[in-house]
């Protein structure tokens, strides 16, 4: 068995492990009810969104639609991933897994991309059943391109939050630490950025929250490329055409490219220096 | 003596810990650890690697599990085919090794079965389950989940992942904790199989009564450093541990001063309430005859065995009674030199 084959069938382990766990049957109600849930109420034609917005196309629809990756599937990938290595670590199964002879980088692989998948094919699974009911609801697709950069958003928006959250399972010794951290995250980049944001802007005398200021857009655009909320909206952003926020799609797919580089390099070194 | 299949030299490896300060915060400075261990590990023997808690058994188990990347020294490995030593890296190390860790904690509601393949993917031998569970006894609990699993069930999950990959090098950490004496008796077969078929064992315990009758050679270790290597006659030989006879009796306490002729001597002597107990070395082999024909009532005459502390006691020149939860104090006396400031 070569390496590439042991990664993927240690990965088809960890994936069937999370995927049919109870964790996963009681946050697969949750799932239901931010996507296709969402995507059923932003496409009624009577629906008036703060701001007087009335969403006119299913492109449209789905990016308001991706409210519920942000609260609801990038919650439940920390929820999944978050004692990755940290309760085995903690029940003495970690020793076992580091004397094996497979090296330590091909464990993290298969880590991230066991976690990844269990919360990616649900997630994928409801985002493609939120296309079929706008399209019941307006009659209408977003082209193959927006779909498939939706579908590639969601995907990097999840690995991005796994990787956080088995980040944190390597440097915590007990389960609380770990989930306190993956929260911690996740709490910071869905509801505190607003704050950062908005100090940030004050220091710099940027007039706060007026819509149409475009030096209060501008900096909250590029403020957002240090988020990976903000990222995955920037990428959701680039089949908009009214939107401009001062970032171009080139700059929005360097960041998520940096996001997803930066910590799995992170936790592959985390991984080869980890002690039982 | 059987051949050498894997040689440890000058080894060393220290844990960092901690060490905060204001100018740096994250500071770390080097903690406990092993030093200098010199060792061999010999085809188809079976070595107790013995040592109070905190000893650095775990960590030297670790080491040669290639978990722990030694940080200086060498580790070699001969395979059967081979005739000469080459250096074996962790990654080496990990192929040829099967480690059974201390009190692995198996949770969840997967199966046993399961489980192990987990494990056997990761080696790439998940064809090799069903045969490990059948002789590690677990054939007929494979379905179940590791929830219900008892101590003594868990322990045995434990050596079959150990075996997995016919190690040539089999590592067993505190291998007999939690299990019933049908269950140690039933290892402690597999394990003398294992040992027929080739296989080297090194077993780490902080007993050494329990194991003596299983072990061929015995490994001392001490504050990180291997004090000594050897059988247990050996050992006993050289610590002046061996030949010691211990009699206990009622009534008066003899004066062996007299009975005993110039080649025994007296280590211990109490008088209790309910009599008297006396442990000799090197005893006269007529001893007994005089202790008889001089009308002294004895109760108890056997060979007093080994344990850790007297061989501790010897090798460092400390006495048992200023022994106490200080065994692995840093203030103890070092009895080697490191060649290097701690």
């Amino acid at each position: 068995m070569n390496g590439i084959q042991k990664v993927r069938t240690v990965a088809l382990r960890h994936l069937s492990n999370k995927l049919f766990s109870t964790r996963m049957a009681i946050m697969l109600p949750i799932l239901i009810l931010f996507i296709p849930g969402m995507a059923w109420g932003f496409s009624d034609p009577k629906v008036m969104l703060p701001g007087g917005i009335t969403p006119s196309s299913a492109t449209e629809v789905m990016f308001y639609t991706s409210l519920g990756i942000v609260f609801g599937a990038t919650m439940c990938s920390v929820l999944l991933s978050f004692d990755g290595v940290s309760k085995d670590r903690a029940s003495g199964v970690l020793e076992i897994k580091l004397s094996q002879p497979m090296p330590r980088s091909y464990q993290s692989t298969a880590l991230v991309i066991g976690h990844w998948f269990a919360i990616l094919i649900p997630t994928w699974i409801l985002w493609a059943i939120a296309f079929i009911v706008v399209n019941y609801r307006m009659g209408d697709w977003p082209s193959i391109v927006d779909t498939l950069t939706s579908f590639i958003s969601v995907a990097l928006i999840l690995l991005w939050y796994v990787l956080f959250s088995l980040i944190a399972s390597t440097h915590a010794k007990e389960q609380g630490t770990s989930i306190a951290f993956g929260v911690g995250v996740w709490f910071l980049f869905t509801f505190l950025w607003a704050l950062v944001t908005t100090m940030v802007a004050f220091a710099s005398g940027v007039s706060i929250g007026e819509e149409n200021n475009p030096q209060w857009i501008g900096l909250e655009g590029i403020l957002d490329l240090f988020s990976p909320n903000g990222v995955f909206h920037h990428l959701l952003e680039t089949r908009l055409t009214a939107v401009e926020r001062g970032v171009s799609p080139v700059i929005s797919w360097t960041a998520a490219l940096i996001w997803s580089i930066l910590p799995w390099y992170w936790f592959n070194s985390r991984m080869k220096s980890i002690q039982p | 003596m059987a051949e050498v299949v894997l040689e440890m030299k000058d080894a060393a490896f220290r844990h960092f810990i901690s060490s905060r300060s204001l100018t740096k915060p994250f500071g770390k400075k080097e903690g406990s650890g092993i030093f200098s261990v010199s060792l061999k590990i010999r085809k188809g023997q079976i070595l107790g690697l013995v040592g109070p808690n905190g000893a650095g058994k775990t960590t030297l188990m670790r080491i040669l599990a290639g978990i722990f990347p030694i940080q200086k020294g060498q580790i070699s490995y001969r395979d059967s085919e081979l005739k000469e030593f080459s250096p074996i890296s962790d990654f080496g190390l990990r192929s040829v090794v099967g480690h059974m860790p201390e009190q692995v904690r198996w949770q969840g509601k997967v199966s046993v079965k399961r489980t192990l393949e987990d494990i056997a993917e990761m080696r790439g031998v998940s064809f090799r389950v069903d045969g490990i569970l059948t002789m590690v006894g677990l054939s007929e609990i494979k379905d179940s989940p590791l929830d219900q699993l008892s101590q003594g069930m868990r322990q045995r999950l434990t050596l079959a992942t150990a075996l997995l990959g016919s190690p040539k090098i089999l590592l067993l950490d505190e291998p007999f904790n939690g299990l019933d004496p049908v269950a140690i008796r039933a290892f402690e077969k597999l394990l003398i199989e294992l040992a027929k078929k080739g296989v080297s064992i090194i077993i780490s315990s902080h007993r050494v009564a329990g194991m003596v009758h299983l072990v061929d050679r015995l490994a001392l270790i001490h504050r990180g450093q291997l004090l000594i290597e050897g059988t247990l006659k050996d050992i006993e030989v050289k610590f002046g541990l061996d030949d010691r006879i211990e009699i206990q009796g009622i009534g008066e306490l003899p004066d062996f001063n007299k009975i005993l002729t110039s080649q025994g001597s007296i280590l211990e002597s109490r008088k209790s309430t309910e009599g008297w107990n006396v442990v000799i070395r090197n005893p006269d082999n007529s001893l007994l005859k005089k202790l008889v024909s001089s009308n002294v009532e004895i109760t108890t005459w056997k060979t007093k065995d080994t344990d850790i502390l007297e061989m501790i006691c010897s090798a460092t020149g400390q006495e048992l009674d200023e022994i106490g939860f200080g065994v692995i104090d840093s203030t103890m006396m070092p009895y080697k030199n490191r060649g290097e400031e701690e």
